[in-house]
């Protein structure tokens, strides 16, 4: 039946996760910004919150709500640091929905323990046109292997990953392959700095006839199903551009209710109080629509239409969302000393990648 | 524990509701094109047909509630009703919670519209200048007005009239309300309103002229008891308002994205023609609104009509039912191209019919009004 009330097991994450976000990521979320770097010890306290060994801890399956409510909160805090939490997380989940046995036994292990441990998915493709239901990266068959050719853009945490999930064209279709990130024909191009989630370190990956036991796709056959990946980052994505919009938001209303302008508060005044109102509205809505993806994606629904429409709806949203919060700011909006402009940046960003996040 | 699913239960009443719609809609030209003519009672095909609201009614065990489950079925708006229902007569409702045992026992058998605003005074019922004055001789109250778009007059025996009192001792006319029975000397009705769209639905105008109604006609409602009766109806108004939207959508798949066009949720925004990348920002806009209407919905069914967080909810659903309605309906006319502009098709009708959803029943600028000033924590004074 239709139901809204959180478990109480969502409810304290929720309330833990804002704390830890508040507390832990929201005070150098600047800071990573200007340096464009995460430090070990920061991605370590990012796996202290537990979220990549959650995964796998409950034998009926993880509760994407849950994960859905835990990368809002974490975004709001700051969505550069959710999402470098959320990369390795989100290939952690597709070893363990689509991994064969051996691949589960292999690499679920090293998300479980005390130290932040990089791995990532590699989907986008650097040409202008680009869509991730036609890549051009290819696997051909090798042998009893493959060869792996092309290049994969955006890949966070690229630099320190040790595996990369390489979604590549193979007999017609996308195909997941997992690739040790020191395999011969890797290589992992410097990342160049990109106009928001800097600290992420966005690289290219080249692939040059990188080849791969047939034991590396992902599932071992033919029955990955590589759209679901795709899908349940969508969802995700859509959970953290919901935490950015209502950090927005939420910097957003002190500074309208103090600012005096003309001889009464900036929020008082119709026009900026309704742009106000629909930034609430628009959260509220967009957070449904990510818990509408997760929960189809956890109950193992066809979801490919639900994540599009959560991602779409966010997407569009948190620009907009971002875009009146600087211009509420005024000349405030524009210049560092405001996070507001980062979030600007970081809205543009998230709402631009795919394949870098998961429920 | 969040669920999106419907029950068997939920299914099965929206489908009876989904089927009504389709079988009403061999109506729908017709009614448009007469809006003097007032839906029947019932259609001929409802004989024998269930009424999904009234089996929700009757037991909602197994569905998600009567609140929730009530609003997948107004998700289901046709075109002309399957039968009349007597719930949407706002003036009964209000006899419901503030009459008297005497004013329920006459009153509330009665079908009553509610009737508020008029030429001067519309999202401000404060600006209304319709006033009741008492005669003491007589005890009556006289009653002069002119009240416009009151839904369901045209069929109501009366209605339920908000009007200006007396002036207190500091000068302040308080409000006041007064059931008003068709054929009351004094009560003249002008007819059903000629509107763009929503023709269907029965609008009418009247005028009080000195109209004398006994004082036991008087309720205990003053304007925020009275307007409290539009507690539950912003999101159920909102679905009806979502549902021509969703006319149009399908209309949109049936001629420009069927069989091999079908639209495919997978590509990312590059691969995309125009037309699916805009639909599929619209499909995004109307599910978003329907998520909303049902959480306001659940919202009121857990913690009751006047709870603060329900009324919030209902105005934040509403305000973007009001921006789904206006653009998904103009944007799929444009999609649809010039042939849509015909009567060949009701996609013309429903373009019409949308536009009055950011506007009545609360228009789209009180609603940001209500959630801003909540959410701001202003006072009506502090933000107007």
């Amino acid at each position: 039946m239709i139901t809204f009330d959180l478990s109480e097991e969502q409810e304290l994450a929720r309330t833990a996760m804002r704390g830890f976000a508040e507390g832990e990521l929201r005070p150098i979320a600047q800071k990573l910004d200007r340096d464009s770097t995460i430090s070990t010890s920061t991605l370590d306290v990012l796996w202290s919150t537990g979220l990549a060994q959650m995964q796998g801890a409950d034998e009926k399956g993880r509760c994407s709500i849950l994960n859905a409510i835990v990368l809002e909160e974490l975004a709001a805090g700051d969505a550069t640091l959710a999402l470098a939490l959320a990369v390795p997380v989100a290939f952690a989940q597709a070893i363990m929905d689509q991994g064969s046995p051996v691949q589960r036994e292999t690499l679920l292990p090293l998300f479980q323990g005390n130290a932040f441990h990089a791995a990532a998915i590699a989907l986008l493709e650097p040409h202008f046109g680009s869509s991730v239901s036609e890549l051009t990266t290819t696997a051909i068959r090798d042998g009893d292997g493959w060869r792996i050719r092309g290049r994969k853009t955006l890949v966070p945490l690229a630099a320190a990953s040790s595996h990369f999930l390489v979604i590549a064209q193979a007999e017609g279709r996308r195909v997941g392959f997992i690739v040790d990130r020191d395999a011969s024909g890797v290589s992992v191009e410097a990342p160049v700095p990109t106009v928001g989630l800097r600290a992420l370190q966005m690289s290219d990956v080249r692939f040059d006839g990188v080849f791969v036991p047939a034991s590396a796709r992902l599932g071992g056959d033919e029955s990955a199903d590589v759209q679901r990946i795709i899908d349940s980052s969508r969802a995700g994505l859509a959970a953290v551009m919901t935490g950015l919009s209502r950090s927005v938001m939420e910097y957003v209303i002190p500074y309208a209710k103090d600012r005096v302008v003309h001889g009464s508060a900036l929020a008082s005044k119709q026009s900026v109080a309704f742009r106000i109102a629909d930034m609430y509205i628009n959260v509220a809505a967009m957070r449904l629509m990510a818990w509408r993806a997760a929960f189809e994606l956890g109950a193992s629904r066809d979801a490919t239409r639900s994540s599009q429409l959560a991602f779409t709806y966010a997407a569009q949203q948190s620009m907009v969302i971002a875009d009146e919060g600087l211009q509420i700011f005024g000349g405030h909006g524009f210049v560092r000393e405001h996070p507001i402009e980062m979030w600007y940046r970081n809205a543009r960003a998230v709402s631009m990648l795919e394949g870098v996040a998961g429920v | 524990m969040v669920d999106f699913t419907l029950t068997p239960k939920d299914e099965q009443l929206v489908n009876i509701a989904r089927e009504d719609s389709a079988i009403a809609r061999k109506y729908a030209r017709y009614y448009d094109q007469h809006h003097d003519e007032l839906e029947p009672v019932a259609l001929p095909e409802s004989e024998g047909r269930p009424d999904p609201y009234a089996l929700l009614e009757a037991d909602p065990e197994g569905t998600s509630g009567p609140i929730v489950t009530q609003a997948l079925l107004h998700l289901e708006y046709p075109d002309v009703r399957m039968r009349r229902d007597a719930s949407r007569f706002l003036g009964t409702k209000i006899i419901k919670y503030a009459g008297t045992p005497e004013q329920i026992e006459h009153f509330g058998g009665m079908l009553l519209s509610i009737a508020i605003s008029e030429p001067g005074a519309g999202s401000d019922p404060r600006a209304m200048v319709g006033n009741a004055r008492y005669d003491k001789a007589t005890d009556e109250w006289i009653l002069n007005g002119e009240k416009i778009y009151c839904s369901g007059f045209g069929e109501a025996a009366g209605a339920v009239v908000l009007l200006k009192g007396p002036p207190d001792e500091r000068g302040i006319r308080p409000f006041c309300s007064f059931v008003v029975e068709k054929g009351s000397p004094g009560l003249q009705p002008l007819g059903q309103v000629d509107k763009m769209g929503m023709r269907a639905w029965d609008t009418a105008d009247f005028v009080l002229q000195d109209c004398r109604v006994p004082s036991k006609n008087k309720l205990d409602a003053d304007f925020k008891r009275t307007l409290m009766v539009f507690n539950g109806s912003r999101a159920m108004v909102t679905a009806f308002g979502l549902k021509t939207a969703r006319n149009l959508l399908d209309t949109v798949r049936e001629n420009l994205l069927n069989g091999e066009l079908a639209i495919t949720y997978e590509q990312g925004r590059n691969a995309r023609s125009s037309v699916r990348d805009r639909l599929i920002a619209l499909e995004a806009l109307h599910d978003a609104t329907e998520l909303m209407i049902l959480r306001a919905k659940w919202s009121e069914q857990r913690n009751g009509v006047t709870a603060e967080d329900t009324m919030v909810e209902a105005s934040m659903a509403k305000a973007l039912g009001g921006v789904a309605t206006r653009r998904i309906t103009q944007e799929c006319m444009e999609l649809l191209g010039p042939l849509a502009l015909t009567e060949e098709k009701l996609a013309e009708k429903w373009f019409r019919d949308a536009r009055i959803f950011d506007i009545f029943e609360g228009a789209g600028e009180i609603n940001r009004l209500i959630v801003a000033r909540w959410l701001l924590g202003y006072s009506g004074k502090e933000l107007s």
